[in-house]
């Protein structure tokens, strides 16, 4: 059982980087909020209290590696990128303008970091698997996270990627899958039902376990005893609000993409403003 | 008589070879690597041999992310399969990615003439080149197709090399294959024939038709398809005014319109494009097949005659 503490304080991290997100929305006038804030959660823990990382030496070869494969939920990475120290954060600033380092899917070459060029989907789990089976026998202690959407399962590249990283036994690699349950169209289970999601990844010879998504404990709670099973990769099915953390925002497929007018941006600086000042007085 | 050898079995030699010097080098198959050429690499090397059945949409994605970990993963399969199937993988995954990447398909044009447009590659070289930074190769013969392997682990980013399925013949003195460089196989002055890959021994065969009925032909092999050697090609232009290109791909988006691009920016001339029709081509025999379509020495030979005469008329 992790620490109170340490939890506390993951939460506190969590909620900066959820206005980290509203803050580049402000700057760009747009973003994929609403996965950006169901994923950040999970985003935080893994950067904050997991990987193995130096963000003054992002390159150092045996790091752990995290992919983001739902790319278009960037501004969750960015933001905690930003929190973690890997760059400036007025940076954030820079969303959405001319040659901003910080495009609406992340590039690679552009900001330190990023592992992939994701945002196509069902690409980030074939990656994320190469990564793993080749550090294998080179840095044996490096592992690979990837963090997926549930509208991205029904790419049938995904399928290719989980045969395989079974069938090679990668259980360096842990996939969160952000089921958020809805998607641009309406709710995932009426666009391509992909239930019973976890008994799909056992079934392919994944160990899995099925979350809350949004609540750290259990976040730390499978962060901190992996692999689930030795010789499977793992996948954590992480139940999670989109939008979470924004009153208005939260379940609603509408803030999939969010264009806000300057009144729902204000409310939603002011929500977050507050939800960082009830944490830091705890 | 020159001798002859299977592309796929000097491939193979040649990616073993280049493993031993390097052992960053790893190869992937999808349920190909036996046809590629790798049965000895796979009983030598087991640890740096990845099977993975049929699914090249996410070899490939594999493959850039074994590159991310810093090994330098091969993959041939059947040319269709590793280009126009999992082409977003190989556009974002390695392309835009910049992955130390190399992609090999084999089997490539109509080589595979029996099985159909399914088992065809006639769109590989327009596609691949769209996408930024990948060097597009097709080796020409058993020792270029030796040293392009050497040259395609010796650069550093993405490389799409085509090979057939054919035996092929010894057509050069087997050197250093530089990335980029063409090879003059003999001046003339009547006509270009730049040619590439596959079909560089039917080029040769027809230019010594050509010369017994007095037209001079300038051979010239490409086997670097983008980016194009643009020198050897304003080079020929110039030399000749007038250029056939030969290519076991289709007359659009390959060799011929690298050519056209090349000259109609810097040196205006009349360029005939000889390769497949847009079409889904017919089935049969592989010499038949190319044969039906014009891709044999006796129809490069009467195309290029007709086109040296027709453009001589329209001089006048």
């Amino acid at each position: 059982m992790a620490d109170r503490d340490v939890i506390a304080a993951l939460e506190l991290t969590a909620a900066r980087c959820r206005r980290g997100v509203v803050r580049m929305v402000r700057s760009g006038g747009a973003g994929h909020m609403g996965g950006a804030m169901s994923c950040i959660d999970i985003v935080t823990a893994l950067y904050f209290h997991t990987l193995d990382i130096d963000p003054r030496d992002p390159k150092k070869p045996d790091r752990d590696r995290f992919i983001l494969s739902a790319g278009h939920k960037c501004l969750a990475q960015y933001a905690v990128l930003a929190e973690r120290g890997y760059f400036d954060p007025s940076l954030l600033d820079t969303y959405g303008k001319l040659n901003t380092k910080l495009p609406g899917h992340p590039d690679m070459h552009k900001l330190p970091g990023i592992e992939a060029n994701t945002g196509a989907l069902g690409h980030g789990l074939s990656i994320s698997a190469g990564m793993a089976l080749g550090l294998r026998d080179t840095h044996p202690t490096a592992r690979v996270f990837a963090v997926m959407g549930d509208g991205e399962l029904p790419e049938g590249s995904n399928w290719e990627a989980v045969s395989a990283a079974s069938f090679h036994h990668l259980d360096k690699l842990t996939v969160f899958v952000d089921c958020n349950g809805l998607q641009i169209s309406g709710r995932t289970c009426d666009v391509m039902n992909m239930e019973p999601i976890a008994e799909r990844f056992a079934s392919f010879g994944w160990a899995v376990r099925e979350i809350d998504g949004n609540d750290m404990t259990q976040i730390i709670g499978v962060l901190d005893n992996l692999p689930l099973e030795t010789g499977r990769p793992s996948a954590v099915i992480a139940r999670t609000v989109k939008g979470r953390g924004l009153s208005f925002a939260e379940n609603q497929a509408v803030y999939h993409y969010w264009k806000p007018a300057e009144e729902e941006l204000s409310l939603a600086e002011r929500e977050l403003d507050e939800a960082i000042r009830v944490r830091e007085a705890m | 008589m020159a001798a002859y050898a299977d592309p796929r079995k000097v491939f193979g030699a040649a990616v073993a070879e280049a493993a031993e010097k390097n052992p960053a080098i790893v190869v992937l198959s999808a349920d190909s690597g036996g046809s590629s050429g790798h049965g000895e690499f796979k009983k030598q090397h087991p640890d740096r041999y990845f099977e993975f059945g049929i699914m090249e949409q996410g070899v490939v994605g594999i493959a850039s992310g074994l590159a991310a970990a810093g090994r330098v993963p091969v993959f041939c399969a059947i040319a269709p399969f590793v280009t126009s199937r999992p082409f977003e993988m190989f556009r974002n995954d390695v392309g835009y990615m910049r992955q130390n990447v190399k992609i090999v398909g084999r089997n490539s044009g109509i080589s595979y003439s029996d099985l159909g447009p399914t088992h065809h590659s006639l769109e590989d070289f327009a596609i691949i080149r769209m996408i930024p930074g990948v060097t597009v190769i097709a080796p020409q013969d058993p020792g270029e197709i030796a040293s392009a392997v050497h040259a395609m682990f010796e650069h550093e980013g993405p490389v799409y090399m085509r090979i057939g399925n054919d035996p092929i013949p010894e057509l050069f003195e087997s050197g250093k294959f530089v990335i980029g460089k063409s090879r003059i196989l003999r001046e003339g002055s009547d006509v270009t024939i730049i040619s590439t890959g596959t079909l560089t021994g039917i080029a040769i065969e027809s230019a010594d038709l050509l010369a017994s009925r007095g037209i001079s032909v300038r051979l010239a092999a490409m086997p670097t398809v983008y980016p194009p050697d643009r020198e050897m090609v304003i080079e020929s232009a110039r030399a000749t005014g007038r250029i056939v290109t030969l290519e076991e791909h289709y007359t659009i988006g390959g060799l011929g319109t690298i050519v056209q691009e090349v000259t109609a920016e810097e040196f205006p001339v009349r360029v005939r494009k000889l390769g497949l029709p847009h079409t889904y081509v017919s089935s049969g025999p592989y010499r038949e097949l190319l044969a039906y379509y014009g891709l044999d020495a006796a129809g490069v030979a009467a195309s290029a005659e007709e086109f040296v005469g027709q453009t001589q008329a329209s001089n006048h």
